[in-house]
């Protein structure tokens, strides 16, 4: 291999290759990427074994060839150097040395065979997805995914295409986040929309993608594609039932109350720092015209917040876990929520105002307090 | 005047049937075992009020003629046996002649029984006594009613616990013979509602694995593992058959053990002990999976005779149940999915009878809760710290943790410096001072891990050694402990309720359970036999943690009592223990479990913050301590 390339370029297609490389890995050869200089070009290739990344770069491309480099060191040495462009050479099998501007690096590394052969997804068609909606979906409903590793079926968001929408939804067994965007061209099926079950890991890594157009969906018998310009990522897909959660969500939820946001996240961030590390809980006391945030720790001390609002039915008091309520407040994206209540033994549906979904909803079981 | 007299024939046999007939579920035992004697083919159970008001018991069974009819309630009167060498080989449940006579001099009594249509017999007994005998209308079979248990005994009725634990203990009862005729149907309603309905099934494994999913639910029938099937010569000229189930190791919650012993439902300690042994041989692990062990002896091997209730029985030969560990072993390999390690088949010439340890004298030891490394840790320490007042040992009272008795003479410090030199590699980490809950500091210097168990610290006054399982369960349950200690513990909602497939008497347990329970956060329901929904959970738990709580709890069988208990209190404490337990099993860092040094150093630190460092919930030591001085003495450079 011998190659010039353009140095800012490469760095933007290293960039996204971080998070997918295992840092502590058992297997060495998973910390490594792998750069494959071919037809004018340099593929480069990350995986853990559930999820792969691959893109590529422009290149000069003098002499193909392949080598796996170890990722870390690698990016850095990139990132450090000076000059707009790079040379990668490969004087001996696996010795890769980096050049640019005055100076030079040799480092060690593994043969191209070594490197896992990335799983492919061999359906044809593909489904558009506008990578602008794609990833504000993500960012709304990812906090609700499980991190229960013995509960894998919730460690991941089940993505349903229907006839003209796209449905992500995602929920650890304590609360339940829905969102529903429009999506032109999505293809006809018969009966049940396809879902399927997209591990936590792919919906961070694709968050982290940046460009515009839309994304290429493709679904195999096995693992997801997602191609995005030069990137396409590939990942697993999650086995498993995901819960009936349209049955979930309650309809009968008569009290409805409108609050701006901001000052609600604040309140209920305010009131948290007084609840305990584990069993964490504040107290949602609604009264006409207003809303009191309180908290109560034997350990720490009281907290308590006063909102106006325009609640006018009778008084009643909600236990929450405050992380649950400030992780819908802080993705809702609009000025204001509304929550929509019953009774202390009922769930708290939280719902932006005026957003620009077709449909977002926060399910929030309570506590008893 | 003298003062010894004759008691009444009537107050001796009230006497003798509290040795029968101590509450319900005595009653419903003792009438299917009749059943099952006479043949029975089907059997039903109606309870009213827990079976204090009312339990029916009726079979289609051989039946009784009209003569035997009214013999069958005198005192040793009995069609089983004729003969002191029939003792010997008793291959009925029942053989004493004793249990209806108990009965019906407890509770009014009627009987209901034809050896053939048509000609069926009806007899009522009170307070022993008959009171009517006449002919009535039954097909072939036998119905026994009870009504008012202890109505002429007040003292004994008093001591009867709620309706609902009752009926749990009785449910016990069925469900154990449930499990030891898969051939029998058993139905079972409390007052008119259905709780068990088990039709017959199949002879052999699968049929038993059906019975198993027709009372525990088909979640753990589908985790067993046939015992016998790398035995097919077992059952050989000397009768002896070993056959049943072993669970995967998801069954390990739920404590669900069940040892029969020609057919009859024991707890059997040495046999149980036997199992626990293997399960740490073949496992490494102090978690039991699920057991449903069947041996089948000749009845002249077992000695039934021993206990009033034939709760135990005693085998003449302890090396009777050869190879139990062996197949056993075998059962648990397969269980883990892997390969079991060739077995030397019975053919292969004459095969040893081996020594069934924990029989006998050893079988009240409890063996099963001891470790299998512990004993070398201590041969390694030797009996001089077990004599010696260390701070690490003696502080299981409570309190904060004693400061190590100086000892140390300056020579000794001297001397002791030099060793420690001598001895450890350089020191390549710093010290971490690790701040015990009194304040004080003790710099401990990680050594390192002893084969993935025991983390090796050097003390100011000595070498620690630290049980990273226990410790951790320690630190687990004391952070546990602060939040289940608020007055009412929060609890969380779910989304969508978790299901538990129980058996009925385990559903029951926890419904009795379920005021304490809301008191600590729980909420379940009944949803249908073998399902119970739970709504919430104590918000200081995982999902899986608050279940395999719940399942602890469930399986508690026979004498723990929701009263007894001391309600709420009692039950947060029992939440505590299991919690205790449960966490030792999944979140605890294993024995066999290397540790990097930072883990190692965390966790050690956060072990000296608590509030009692040195034993863990169970009373097991935590950290065992080697002296300088001990050190020196067994070097030889101190007397
Ligand atoms: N359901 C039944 N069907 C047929 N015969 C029965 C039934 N119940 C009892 N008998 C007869 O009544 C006799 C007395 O029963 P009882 O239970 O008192 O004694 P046992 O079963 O012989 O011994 P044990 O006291 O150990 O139970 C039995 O031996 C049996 O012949
Ligand atoms: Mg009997």
């Amino acid at each position: 291999m011998e190659i010039r390339l353009d140095r800012a370029e490469f760095l933007t297609e290293l960039a996204p290759m971080q998070g997918i490389v295992e840092r502590k890995s058992t297997i060495p050869v998973l910390s490594h990427l792998k750069l494959q200089a071919r037809d004018g070009k340099l593929h480069l290739a990350a995986t853990d074994l559930d999820v792969s990344l691959t893109s590529w770069c422009e290149a000069d491309v003098a002499l193909e060839g392949g080598i796996a480099v170890q990722a870390k060191k690698f990016m850095e040495i990139i990132r450090s150097l000076r000059g707009e462009e790079v040379a990668l050479t490969l004087e001996e099998p696996k010795e890769l040395t980096i050049t640019a501007e005055s100076s030079r690096f040799k480092i060690h590394g593994l043969a191209p065979e070594d490197f896992p052969t990335l799983p492919e997804v061999d359906e044809a068609s593909s489904v558009e997805i506008p990578f602008k909606d794609l990833k504000r979906m993500i960012s709304k409903v990812i906090f609700a995914i499980s991190a229960d590793e013995s509960r894998f079926q919730l460690n991941g968001a089940l993505l349903k295409i229907k006839p003209e929408s796209l449905e992500l939804v995602a929920t650890d067994g304590h609360r339940l986040a829905v969102v529903e965007a429009d999506l032109e061209g999505a293809p006809a099926t018969d009966g049940e929309p396809p879902s399927v079950l997209v591990p936590r890991k792919a919906l961070q890594e694709l968050q982290r993608f940046d460009g515009k157009g839309d994304v290429a969906y493709r679904r195999g018998a096995h693992h997801l594609s997602f191609r995005l310009g030069r990137r396409e990522l590939i990942c697993r897909i999650l086995e498993g039932t995901f819960p009936d959660y349209e049955r979930v969500i309650a309809t009968d939820n008569d009290k409805q109350v409108v609050f701006d946001t901001r000052r609600l996240l604040e309140s209920v961030q305010r009131v948290a720092l007084l609840t305990g590390d584990r069993a964490r809980g504040v107290r949602m006391s609604f009264a006409p015209g207003q809303l009191v945030i309180s908290a109560a720790n034997p350990d720490l001390g009281e907290a308590s917040e006063e909102i106006l609002c325009d609640y006018d039915g009778t008084s009643f008091q909600l236990g929450l876990n405050p992380d649950y309520v400030s992780q819908f407040l802080a993705a809702v994206e609009t000025d204001s929520v509304r929550l929509d209540l019953k009774d202390e033994n009922s769930q708290c549906v939280g719902h932006p105002v005026d957003g620009a979904d077709r449909r977002y909803l926060c399910v929030i079981m309570p506590m008893r307090l | 005047m003298p003062r010894i007299h004759l008691l009444s024939d009537h107050l001796i046999s009230q006497i003798a049937a509290g040795e029968v007939v101590e509450r319900p579920a005595s009653v419903v035992k003792e009438l299917v075992e009749n059943s099952l004697d006479a043949g029975a083919g089907s059997v039903r159970i109606e309870l009213e009020a827990g079976g204090k008001r009312r339990i029916l018991v009726e079979d289609d069974g051989g039946g009784l003629g009209t003569d035997d009819a009214l013999l069958a309630f005198d005192r040793h009167a009995t069609s089983k046996i004729g003969s002191f060498e029939d003792l010997e080989r008793v291959a009925t449940l029942g053989f004493r002649g004793e249990a209806l006579a108990s009965i019906a001099a407890v509770a009014r009594v009627e009987m209901l029984t034809a050896e053939a249509s048509g000609e069926a017999y009806r007899v009522r007994i009170e307070g022993g006594r008959v009171r009517v005998a006449e002919p009535a209308a039954r097909g072939r079979g036998t119905t026994l009613e009870v009504a008012s248990l202890f109505f002429n005994v007040p003292a004994r009725r008093k001591f009867l616990k709620t309706p609902a634990t009752e009926l749990r203990r009785s449910v016990e009862v069925v469900q154990g013979y449930a499990l030891a005729r898969p051939d029998v149907r058993f139905v079972v309603t409390s007052d008119g509602r259905s709780v068990l309905d088990a039709p017959p099934v199949a002879a052999g494994p699968e049929g038993l694995r059906q019975r198993i999913g027709q009372v525990f639910g088909s979640a753990l029938a589908n985790r067993l593992v046939p015992l016998e099937d790398s035995f097919p010569a077992l059952e050989d000229e000397s009768g002896e058959r070993i056959h049943g189930f072993v669970g995967t190791p998801e069954t390990t919650q739920g404590r669900r053990l069940f040892v029969f012993v020609n057919r009859r439902l024991l707890r059997d300690r040495s046999v149980l002990a036997t199992f626990y042994r293997a399960v740490r041989d073949e496992w490494r692990s102090d978690q039991y999976p699920a057991l449903f062990l069947f041996l089948d002896l000749p009845p002249e091997d077992v000695d039934v005779n021993v206990h009033p209730q034939k709760a135990e029985v005693r085998f003449r030969d302890p090396g009777t149940v050869r190879g139990l560990g062996d197949v056993l072993r075998s059962g648990l390999a397969r269980a883990r999915g892997e390969v079991p390690a060739p077995l030397r088949s019975p053919a292969d010439g004459p095969r040893a009878p081996l020594a069934w340890q924990g029989l006998g004298e050893r079988s009240r030891d409890g063996a099963g809760e001891e470790r299998s490394w512990l004993p070398t840790v201590g041969a390694v320490v030797g009996e001089e710290v077990a004599e010696a007042p260390s701070p690490l040992y003696g502080t299981g009272g409570g309190g904060a943790p004693g400061r190590p008795p100086s000892t140390r003479s300056d020579d000794a410090a001297s001397q002791a410096a030099r060793l420690a030199a001598v001895a450890f590699p350089p020191v390549e980490r710093a010290a971490v001072p690790l701040s015990g809950r009194s304040g004080e500091t003790r710099p401990f210097r990680l050594l390192g891990q002893y084969k993935g168990t025991l983390i090796l610290l050097e003390g100011p006054d000595g070498l620690y050694l630290v049980d990273q399982h226990v410790a951790h369960e320690r630190i687990l349950y004391e952070r546990l402990r602060v939040d289940l200690a608020a007055d009412r513990t929060p609890s969380q909602a779910l989304l969508t309720p978790m299901l538990l497939e129980l058996a009925p008497a385990e559903s029951l347990r926890l419904q009795e359970l379920a005021p304490a329970l809301g008191e600590c956060g729980y909420r379940i329901e009944p949803l249908s036999g073998h399902t119970l929904a739970v709504t919430e959970i104590p918000a200081a738990l995982r999902q899986e943690e608050a279940e395999k709580v719940l399942l602890e709890l469930a399986a508690d069988r026979g004498e723990a009592d929701p009263e007894a208990e001391g309600g709420v209190e009692g039950l947060r404490q029992r939440l505590l223990e299991g919690l205790a337990a449960s966490l030792s099993c999944r979140n605890a860092v294993k024995m066999h479990h290397v540790l990097g040094a930072e883990q190692m150093e965390s966790l050690v630190a956060e072990l000296f913050r608590a509030e009692q460092p040195y034993a863990c919930p169970h009373g097991r030591p935590i950290v065992l301590q080697m002296t300088d001085a001990d050190l020196e003495r067994r070097f030889g450079r101190r007397k």
